[in-house]
């Protein structure tokens, strides 16, 4: 009974515990936290031949919400050019939800990353495009500004090291340094201007994809196996607990479809 | 201030003494003490886990530091590095200027205070894990203050953008002032830069230079890093060119070939810094062209925080207390306007301004730092101007909590009757009480009106019926506010103060930050002070003197051509 009774009591504090903790660090850099991608262990780059793909749509369930209309507090003849939104939650045609990450949660080894591709965040009307932006570890990401004001790129980094860095009207190019491990996505934000938003996933391996604005992504190439495919959205969350078992077979194509509600 | 940094030297020395280090990572193994006095001091606001959430941190800003990320703002270290032990002894020993971290040199001992920078560490792994000591800034290189200096940091502050936050002429009321957050999503000012006494890291040309090279770790300030310093890899002379070929509508052929050749040489820079900070490998040449660029960057960086030194008085006023009350010039005929050019001829007396934290709801985190204040005064009038800072010109906000309505304010405050003799009693300094007080109250929503009140305790003010007495001019200019206010030495009103010439009249102020959510009792204040209508010069000084030697010097004629005559006399 003793035993019962202070087991309850410990229980009960922990809760008041988290709880208080919950409160105390309800803010919008700490939330994401909670709420990160998971990465395997290791990582190996491999030729992968008649590989399969998974595609699919993610929509988003509940009523199309309205977009919130953003107050832009300086510089309105370069930022209020046009009308700017909350990109938190952009929901286009039948429930399609934009910018999701959805991604292999537990591949081992597979295709090397496309050494190729352009990595940048666009700042044009004190706006970040895109607002979801893989970046493979190893890899240098250039933020260009394409506006005649100055902005700062402040990267909210936790495990590699944080990037705060002035980029006046004058540099329209400003490259970030390759990062060592994997990490967030963090958070990106300009200082100057306090509404831009962005978000950044820095990835050990190329198997992530953003949904568009159809809410679709596609991930190609895929080694054939059965593997957890996992899910991030700023505002939906992820299925981190519950993630979606998929089998790929050779040269096969899979279709995975989400429907996500608000957290 | 010298007697302090001998006595931090003595201390210095006397710890080098005892731990015999062989850089500035000299705190010794994190120890049982360590943790005792940290729960002891600090865990109230730091928390017991150092996550900056002690029992007090929700009533502070800026907020306590949480340990747990490695984000020190006051370091002599590169942007991206730890502090050195040195930096968290400092810190602790001196407390931080403009924040509620006070100095623990007189409450701990200086092994106590090593045993803290020791537990301290322990809450964030990256501590342990680097191997190699932090990279300490170099101040070799250090430009001395110069006219010229100043000039071109004055550039570089608009160049660079330090003019989104701290406004034009830095007083911290940069357009983006109102929006900042710290990286805990904290709500934080940019520094006004005319005060550097609030300072969190001192304001010598040195600690300065530091903040920009290894820049404000969890705060909006970026750093001085030559991977984005503007145009990295130019000469000071290529880098005005190309601002001025880029801030054209339109280039010529052979220009964007200039500029192309520009692009080429940062590209070629920032390439290198980039593959230094990532670890990669370099050639000797590469490091060679890496520090020939930062050589620039660090010089920038001097020139600037010459500037920004420019900015500041020497040190903090000294309060109007002793022979430094503030006294009013008699002048003959009409009183200077708010904008006369006769004002800036007379040395304004400073009032410093604390939160006010006797009745709910306090002020704990004060924004107004305090205000100037000159005056005239003719046979009949009387004219004030008061000076003070201010961040944001707020005339009308919603206070989230409250509801109620935040804008900016001052009031001053006078006894209703003066107090005969230095002994007898003022009224209580917080709006008075069982002896009533006189009061101006300005509101920046009514710039042009001073409502007069009378006030017997902080909750108990009453508007006067007889109003429109005061004559009232006010501004907002780049983060400042005048306001001046005139009015007749004599008035019918029974409820006012009467003044006149010699007569030493207690004098305090409240004012208000709408943007800090000040409002009714939560505000800045001050004590009484003492105010006096300088004594007129009398005129007789022009009389007697003149009189008094004429008559001496008729005197000694005449008592020449006395014994004269009467010599004469004899023969």
């Amino acid at each position: 009974m003793k035993t019962y009774l202070l087991a309850s009591l410990t229980l009960l504090l922990a809760c008041c515990y988290v709880g208080i903790v919950g409160i105390t660090f309800a803010d919008h850099h700490e939330a994401g936290e909670m709420e990160m991608l998971v990465f395997p262990e290791k990582y190996k780059p491999m030729a992968v031949s008649n590989g399969g793909t998974i595609s699919g749509v993610v929509k988003f369930e509940g009523d199309k919400p309205e977009m919130k209309v953003l107050e832009i507090t300086k510089d309105p003849k370069v930022c209020g050019v046009t009308e700017k939104y909350d990109e938190s939650l952009v929901v286009g045609e039948d429930n399609a939800l934009k910018n999701t990450i959805v991604y292999l949660i537990d591949i081992s080894q597979g295709k090397d990353f496309d050494k190729e591709a352009k990595l940048e965040i666009d700042q044009k009307e004190c706006k970040f495009t895109p607002h979801v932006q893989i970046v493979p570890v190893g890899q240098r990401l250039t933020m260009l500004n394409n506006d005649r004001v100055n902005h700062n790129v402040h990267i909210f980094s936790k495990i590699n090291r944080p990037v705060n860095k002035q980029q006046t009207k004058n540099q329209k190019k400003l490259r970030i340094a390759a990062v060592k491990k994997a990490e967030g996505p963090v958070a990106v934000e300009c200082d100057i201007h306090g509404w831009m938003s962005a978000w950044i996933a820095y990835v050990p391996h190329p198997y992530f994809a953003v949904t568009n604005e159809k809410g679709e992504f596609t991930l190609e190439e895929v080694p054939a196996g059965t593997y957890k495919l996992g899910y991030w959205h700023e505002a939906c969350g992820t299925n981190n607990e519950t993630p979606v078992e998929v089998t790929v077979e050779a040269g096969g194509t899979v279709t995975q479809d989400f429907t996500l509600k608000l957290k | 201030m010298r007697i302090r940094t001998i006595a931090l030297l003595l201390i210095l020395f006397g710890t080098l003494a005892v731990f015999s280090p062989a850089d500035a990572q000299n705190a010794p193994e994190a120890s049982e003490r360590g943790k005792e006095v940290y729960e002891d001091s600090c865990a109230h606001c730091h928390g017991v886990e150092g996550r900056g959430d002690g029992s007090a941190a929700e009533n502070l800003l800026p907020r306590p530091r949480d340990f747990t990320r490695g984000l020190y703002k006051i370091r002599s270290t590169e942007a991206g590095q730890l502090p050195t032990d040195q930096d968290l002894f400092d810190i602790i020993t001196e407390g931080m200027p403009g924040s509620s971290m006070p100095e623990w040199e007189t409450a701990l001992s200086t092994d106590d205070r090593w045993q803290l920078v020791a537990y301290i560490k322990t809450f964030y792994p990256g501590f342990k894990e680097n191997e190699t000591p932090p990279k300490q800034i170099t101040l070799a290189g250090k430009i001395s203050y110069a006219e010229q200096s100043v000039e071109i940091g004055k550039e570089l502050y608009v160049e660079l953008g330090c003019v989104e936050c701290h406004g034009n002429v830095g007083r911290g009321d940069g357009t983006s002032a109102p929006t900042l957050e710290d990286s805990w999503g904290f709500q934080t000012w940019p520094a006004n830069l005319t005060q550097g006494w609030t300072f969190r890291g001192g304001y010598d040309t040195e600690d300065i230079f530091k903040r920009f090279i290894g820049g404000i770790a969890g705060s909006p300030m970026p750093a001085f890093e030559g991977d984005s310093f503007l145009n990295f890899g130019l000469t000071a002379e290529e880098s005005k060119r190309l601002i001025e070929l880029e801030n054209r509508d339109e280039m010529t052929e052979a220009e964007e070939e200039e500029s192309g050749k520009f692009y080429e040489k940062m590209d070629a820079a920032v390439d290198i810094a980039l593959t230094i900070q990532e670890g990669g490998e370099v050639s000797a040449a590469d490091i060679q062209t890496y520090n020939d660029a930062m050589k620039i960057v660090y010089e920038k960086s001097w020139h600037l925080a010459n500037y920004v030194k420019s900015l500041m008085p020497e040190k903090r006023p000294e309060p109007a207390i002793g022979n430094n009350v503030l006294r009013s010039q008699y002048v003959q005929g009409a009183l200077p306007a708010i904008d006369d050019a006769v004002w800036e001829t007379f040395e304004a007396r400073y009032f410093p301004l604390v939160g006010q934290v006797v009745i709910e709801p306090r002020q704990f985190n004060p924004t107004i730092d305090g205000v100037h204040v000159k005056s005239f005064y003719n046979d009949t009038e009387v004219a004030f101007l008061f000076i003070w800072d201010d961040r944001t010109h707020t005339t009308d906000e919603t206070d989230e909590n409250t509801g109620k309505t935040l804008e900016d304010a001052l009031a001053v405050q006078f006894p209703v009757k003066v107090p005969q003799g230095p002994t007898a009693p003022k009224p209580y300094f917080l709006w008075g009480g069982r002896l009533p007080v006189y009061l101006w109250h300005w509101k920046a929503s009514m710039p042009e009106q001073v409502t007069e009140l009378t006030a017997k305790g902080i909750n108990n003010a009453e508007v006067q019926e007889v109003q429109g007495e005061l004559e009232v001019q006010s501004d907002y200019t780049d983060g400042q506010y005048k306001l001046w206010v005139k009015r007749a030495l004599k008035t019918e009103d029974k409820k006012d103060l009467q003044l006149e010439p010699s007569v030493f009249v207690p004098i305090a102020f409240s004012a208000w930050d709408g943007s800090n959510g000040d409002v009714d009792t939560k505000r800045t204040m001050t004590s009484w002070y003492t105010f006096v209508l300088e004594p007129v010069p009398s005129s007789r000084r022009f009389v007697y003197p003149p009189l008094i030697a004429i008559l001496s010097v008729g005197l000694l004629f005449g008592l020449r051509a006395f014994v004269q005559r009467r010599n004469s006399e004899e023969v």
